[in-house]
């Protein structure tokens, strides 16, 4: 089974992607910011992680970035959510080393065919 | 007779991080400036102890690279608090550097009185990203207003990632009276799936007390 790593300060988002993302088969693991996202992902391998861009503590392009530094992260693929719907936006998204950006509100047939093209088949 | 090569002082191979006890605020802001990240985030900690360093503050953190140097100053202003400080973080607000914002956001929630005289005017800004950090903001803000400005926005906004954060808000701070609010967002935002989802969850909690 597939595992993603839900990464969102927002409790209802989390709940609402693990919702998603379990209907696709996924095996989900939620973290509140980058930080927490960061020692998940040293203790456990994760096929896709699903990351929020404003969060306290470490926010989503520092996660991404500190992800592509670290050997153990650096080939895990990154799908960015946001609601900042400009083009600097999703650039930085994809300097900082993200795979895919989506504006949120996510259309939802879209959203789970990317996971799933990006976490692979088993 | 050759030259003698000068004696230098012995500095020893092992940098130690060394805090001056007691400097007076001019060295403080000129060590604000300094090359080296520890001596400028010393200078950051002990300015919180001068309210009158909150511009200096503020110009340091938006030329400022290192994180443990910005922590350090939103650390002061959010000690020093007040008018000044507010006002000299909502501009943050709409800068493109996603640490810069989040942290001016988590300053601003630690100051709540002062912050509350501005919430009206950032849930009425014209861009919406503004809005949805205003209400970032009540998420936190231990203010008695906060519901009503929340419910505020689920009346009176149209743009569906606004509301999506305000009703995302209201599952923790929302009362049963603002259940028949929440249940008209269904109503108003009829293809959006995760309001729909969102909506459900806050009337679930509130419920629930």
């Amino acid at each position: 089974m597939k595992k993603i790593l839900i990464v969102d300060d927002a409790v209802t988002v989390r709940m609402y992607h693990r919702q998603l993302m379990e209907s696709l088969g996924f095996e989900v693991e939620e973290a509140e910011n980058g930080i927490e996202a960061l020692e998940k992902g040293l203790v456990r391998h994760f096929d896709l992680f699903l990351v929020d861009v404003n969060m306290p503590k470490m926010d989503g392009y520092r996660l991404v970035e500190e992800m592509r530094k670290t050997p153990e992260l650096q080939a895990i693929p990154v799908i960015m959510i946001s609601t900042e719907a400009s083009e600097q936006d999703m650039e930085k998204a994809y300097l900082s080393g993200a795979n895919l950006y989506v504006v949120k509100p996510a259309n939802v047939d879209e959203l789970q065919t990317y996971a799933a093209l990006l976490a692979g088949g088993e | 007779m050759g030259l003698k090569k000068k004696q230098e002082p012995n500095t020893g191979a092992i940098a130690v991080e060394q805090r001056q006890p007691s400097r007076d605020y001019a060295g403080l802001v000129k060590s604000l400036e300094s090359g080296d990240p520890m001596k400028r985030r010393w200078a950051a900690r002990d300015l919180a102890a001068w309210p009158e360093a909150v511009e200096k503050l503020l110009t340091a953190l938006q030329d400022e690279t290192e994180h443990p140097v910005r922590e350090a100053i939103f650390d002061s202003l959010g000690l020093i608090g007040g008018e000044a400080v507010v006002s000299g973080l909502i501009p943050i607000l709409r800068l493109e550097d996603a640490a810069l914002r989040n942290g001016a956001i988590e300053v601003l929630q630690s100051i709540p009185e002062a912050v509350a005289l501005h919430i009206i005017e950032l849930l009425n800004d014209q861009d919406s990203d503004v809005r949805i950090f205003a209400i970032d903001i009540l998420q936190q803000l231990a203010h008695p207003r906060t519901p009503e400005w929340l419910l505020s926005v689920l009346k009176d906004e149209t743009h569906v990632n606004v509301v999506a954060t305000a009703v995302d808000r209201l599952a923790e701070v929302g009362t049963p009276d603002m259940v028949s609010d929440l249940e008209a967002i269904k109503q108003r935002f009829p293809d959006e799936p995760y309001l729909a989802f969102a909506v459900d969850t806050a009337v679930r909690r509130i419920e629930e007390g």
